[in-house]
């Protein structure tokens, strides 16, 4: 932990920098991007309405701005008053939303860990600072404007295999932060910071240790090599006061015969007390998992009718292949379905939500093949939900893998342990969807077809107008009509997307923006009235 | 990928020769004190200045020692190759010069191109905070470990940054305006005045940061004037408003200020830097 304060006696005239403040963060996304999906419900459904289906023609590209090396980027622009934030990994950088153009930028040297080399997905804004994680596992506070350092926290030991991909998220001047062991054989855990002096308030342990609840579900000692990292960044629900994030898989991965029983909190949507760091309730998607389906998709939260009251829900595309409603109050099950077709794992799911395992359709010695592959129906790609069409997008993939499993062991220092794997059936029925659900009923409304992508690539943005933005994995960036599917516009970035889209407005112009693996693009409409429009 | 192959190869055959040359390689036997320092300096202009410079500056025909060049030598070892055998091919001699001067010369190369961090600077480091944050102004305009200004640069890791050469210099000598801070003065069609520094400009936009900390995104576009001052806001004169001592205390706080040491990591033991 280093933290750094001076004993300067400071008298600074009052900053007068635009702060982000609570109350904003608690609005739905308009004029500004202030977290990785938005808003703290995490529906991706923004209330600007200049760019719309009827003048989504001329939409055009702005500016880009590359950057140099460093990992595909898979990070989120944050727009706060017009200006940009997002990251590669071990970098940041603040860029003016209207030109492009860089104002700082800051780089976060390696010094000793040169193999922790994961992903970065983005930044979190809150007053009149950036924050965001590095790989060797920093939490790193930077002055808004200048990119001056504020303080760096150490949150875990890099050596033994910890780094540290999510954007942090911040509710009620806290910042909560995660980690990405799960791979190897390390267990995840969250934890929360004072966000104005990187103090830490809570932990939360993503395994149960012996004597408390859960660890029975552990056969043995295999609690300790356990997984359920916390990868991604969540959704807070501000009445409630719970933080929402689904965990990882169990490690290892593939063999579950050295891990028997349901292993929580793997694969787990987990409902945290933002204030104590207490669990409130859990719902597990996939008990005693053996093919790294990760349960750590977007919980989109929606209010809505549920079978003629209104709820409290939390809906979720799984990696495993189904589509969840839970209430989140509570955390029970409502109700399940598929939403791919390859899916042979299951026969469905029980009134409580627990799947119906088919026999056998799990990895073995010589190779089995499960549906969905070990990459899942669905993963961290952002998910969005429009109010008006009352639908729920998600990108899916069909396909399926043929899983093996061995009989590796755990070794520390960050070593992968797996124990298995799969091969993934690149055939014809392989295929990649952007999805339109019923919220409620999971029933397929339309879908559109990413033609010539083997992957997910990036996710979904939804507009009030009815649009939905979907950044391809093979370079094209595209509009689609919310309510048919029906293609509306589309640019060839000329590079892999992994990322999800985002839209914010300047001086009365909206722009849409996403990162490539190297360049941010933003668009707006050409023919925009700059006046009429404010 | 090819560069950094052809990168590690070169690393791997500079290993082996240098393994090879391992036990002949000379050691400097004098240390880093700044009497060495002195008696190099004083060695060096009796001996070197028919060509380099005095001190260490350019001369009539050979390039400064110190100064803003792309590459130069760092290591003790390459400096005491570079003097003792001059570079082939050059007009740098080999000097016939006993060991022991050259060392003293080495050492005082080596202190003359160290960040300042790294180097000897004698004074009071806690009144040097006072000055920072008291009668010198300089927190109003800079920050360090997250408190103070952000008109100036950030001053955390100055230290490691530049050599004490380069901060007195900061501090006394009016240089031109580096990148991000020159001071403009803008009108927009609307009849608002702002002021602060470009952080970033090109012909079409502006980002500028006004002395309230608030950050304009400006559209070239959208003003009606734009003024650069040809003068830094960055006072030159600390040493005619501070007291000597004050001066002294607060540059020895300065190079104390080093939170990640860079030019130590690319130096390791290589011969070019920075
Ligand atoms: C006859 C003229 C001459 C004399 C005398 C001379 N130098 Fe040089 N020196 C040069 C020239 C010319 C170069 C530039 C060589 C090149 O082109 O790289 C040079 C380069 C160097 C360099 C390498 C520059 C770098 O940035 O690393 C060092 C070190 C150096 N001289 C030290 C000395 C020292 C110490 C002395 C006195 C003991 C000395 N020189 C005397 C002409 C001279
Ligand atoms: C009115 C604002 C202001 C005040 C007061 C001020 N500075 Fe500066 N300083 C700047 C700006 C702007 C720059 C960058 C532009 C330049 O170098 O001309 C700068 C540059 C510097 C640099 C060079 C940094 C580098 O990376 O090369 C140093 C060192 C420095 N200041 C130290 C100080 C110290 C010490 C004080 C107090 C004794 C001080 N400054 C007072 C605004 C200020």
């Amino acid at each position: 932990m280093r933290i750094r304060a001076l004993a300067f006696l400071l008298i600074l005239s009052s900053s007068l920098f635009a702060q982000v403040t609570e109350q904003q963060l608690l609005q739905p996304p308009g004029k500004d991007w202030l977290t990785y999906n938005g808003s703290y419900n995490s529906q991706r459904n923004s209330e600007l309405d200049q760019i719309k289906p009827s003048n989504i023609h001329s939409l055009v590209a702005q500016w880009a701005f590359h950057v140099n090396s460093g990992a595909p980027m898979q990070s989120v622009p944050i727009a706060v008053n017009g200006v940009l934030y997002f990251t590669q990994p071990n970098a940041l950088y603040a860029i003016d939303g209207r030109s492009g153009r860089l104002i700082w930028d800051h780089h976060h040297p390696l010094v000793k860990v040169k193999d922790r080399e994961g992903p970065q997905r983005g930044a979190a804004v809150y007053k009149d600072r950036v924050y965001y994680l590095t790989t060797d596992d920093y939490l790193i506070a930077l002055n808004a404007t200048t990119g001056s350092v504020v303080y760096e926290v150490k949150i875990a030991e890099t050596t033994e295999g910890y780094s540290a991909p999510p954007a942090p998220f911040i509710a009620k001047g806290k910042v909560i932060v995660g980690v990405a062991p799960g791979d190897r054989g390390l267990n995840g855990w969250l934890e929360a910071y004072d966000a104005d002096t990187g103090k830490k308030l809570w932990h939360w342990d993503a395994i149960p240790k012996p004597g408390e609840p859960g660890n029975e579900t552990w056969a043995g000692d295999s609690w300790k090599h356990a997984g359920a990292a916390t990868w991604m960044s969540g959704s807070y629900d501000p009445e409630l006061n719970l933080y929402y994030l689904g965990l990882g898989n169990p490690s290892p991965d593939f063999n579950g015969d050295v891990r028997m029983g349901d292993n929580l909190y793997s694969e787990c949507m987990v409902a945290i007390d933002l204030d104590t760091g207490k669990l409130k309730w859990y719902f597990q998607f996939t008990p005693h998992d053996m093919m790294d389906w990760d349960g750590s998709e977007v919980p989109v939260l929606v209010d809505a009718v549920y079978e003629g009251k209104m709820r409290k829900l939390l809906v979720q595309a799984d990696r495993n292949g189904f589509y969840y409603v839970l209430d989140r109050e509570m955390g029970k099950f409502l109700h399940g379905v598929p939403f791919v077709t390859q899916l042979n794992w299951a026969s469905g799911l029980t009134a409580e939500g627990r799947p119906i395992r088919v026999p056998g359709i799990e990895p073995s010695l010589t190779g089995t093949k499960v549906c969905p592959s070990s990459i899942g129906a669905a993963n961290w790609m952002s998910p969005a939900y429009n109010r008006d069409t009352n639908l729920f997008y998600v990108v899916a993939l069909e396909g399926c893998g043929l899983a093996t499993k061995n009989t590796e062991t755990f070794r520390p220092g960050g070593f992968q342990y797996r124990a298995g794997g799969d091969v993934l059936l690149h055939n014809a029925d392989w295929k990649v969807y952007v999805r339109a659900l019923d919220l409620i009923t999971g029933k397929l409304v339309w879908e559109q077809e990413r033609v010539g992508n083997m992957g997910l690539g990036g996710g979904l943005l939804s507009t009030k107008t009815g649009l939905i933005f979907s950044g391809e994995l093979n370079g094209q960036f595209v509009a689609l009509d919310a309510k048919s599917g029906k293609t509306l516009w589309h640019f060839n970035t000329g590079e892999g997307i992994n990322a999800q889209p985002m839209t914010y407005m300047v001086d009365g112009k909206q722009y849409v923006a996403i990162a490539t693996n190297t360049t941010v693009f933003s668009f707006a409409l050409l023919d925009h009235e700059k006046g009429a429009a404010k | 990928m090819r560069m950094r192959f052809t990168y590690s190869a070169f690393l791997v055959v500079g290993a082996f020769s240098y393994a090879l040359a391992q036990s002949v390689v000379p050691k400097n036997p004098f240390g880093h004190g700044p009497e060495v320092v002195a008696e190099g300096h004083a060695i060096f202009n009796q001996t070197c200045t028919t060509c380099h410079g005095m001190d260490g500056s350019e001369g009539e025909r050979a390039p400064a020692l110190v100064g803003e060049r792309r590459f130069f030598r760092l290591s003790e070892n390459a400096l005491y190759d570079t003097i003792k055998h001059g570079i082939p091919g050059t007009g740098m001699p080999a000097l016939n010069l006993p060991d022991e001067s050259i060392w003293k010369i080495v050492v005082f190369i080596r202190a003359m191109r160290s960040s300042a961090s790294e180097v000897d600077v004698p004074g009071d480091v806690a009144h040097g905070k006072q000055v920072f944050s008291g009668k010198g102004g300089c927190v109003k305009c800079h920050m360090i470990n997250g408190e103070g200004g952000t008109i100036g640069p950030d001053l955390s890791n100055i230290g490691a940054q530049i050599t004490l050469k380069r901060m007195k210099e900061a501090l006394t000598v009016d240089g031109p305006i580096p990148t991000g801070y020159q001071p403009v003065k803008v009108v927009t069609l609307k009849g608002t005045t702002i002021e602060g520094v470009a952080k970033n400009q090109d012909n079409f936009s502006i980002q500028l940061l006004d002395n309230q900390n608030h950050l304009h995104l400006l559209d070239r576009a959208e003003l009606k004037s734009v003024e650069e001052s040809k003068i830094s806001l960055m006072p030159h004169n600390y040493d005619k408003v501070l007291s000597r001592e004050e001066y002294n205390d607060l540059l020895a706080m300065l190079a104390k200020q080093a939170t990640v040491n860079l030019h130590k990591k690319v130096e390791g033991d290589g011969e070019v830097g920075r």
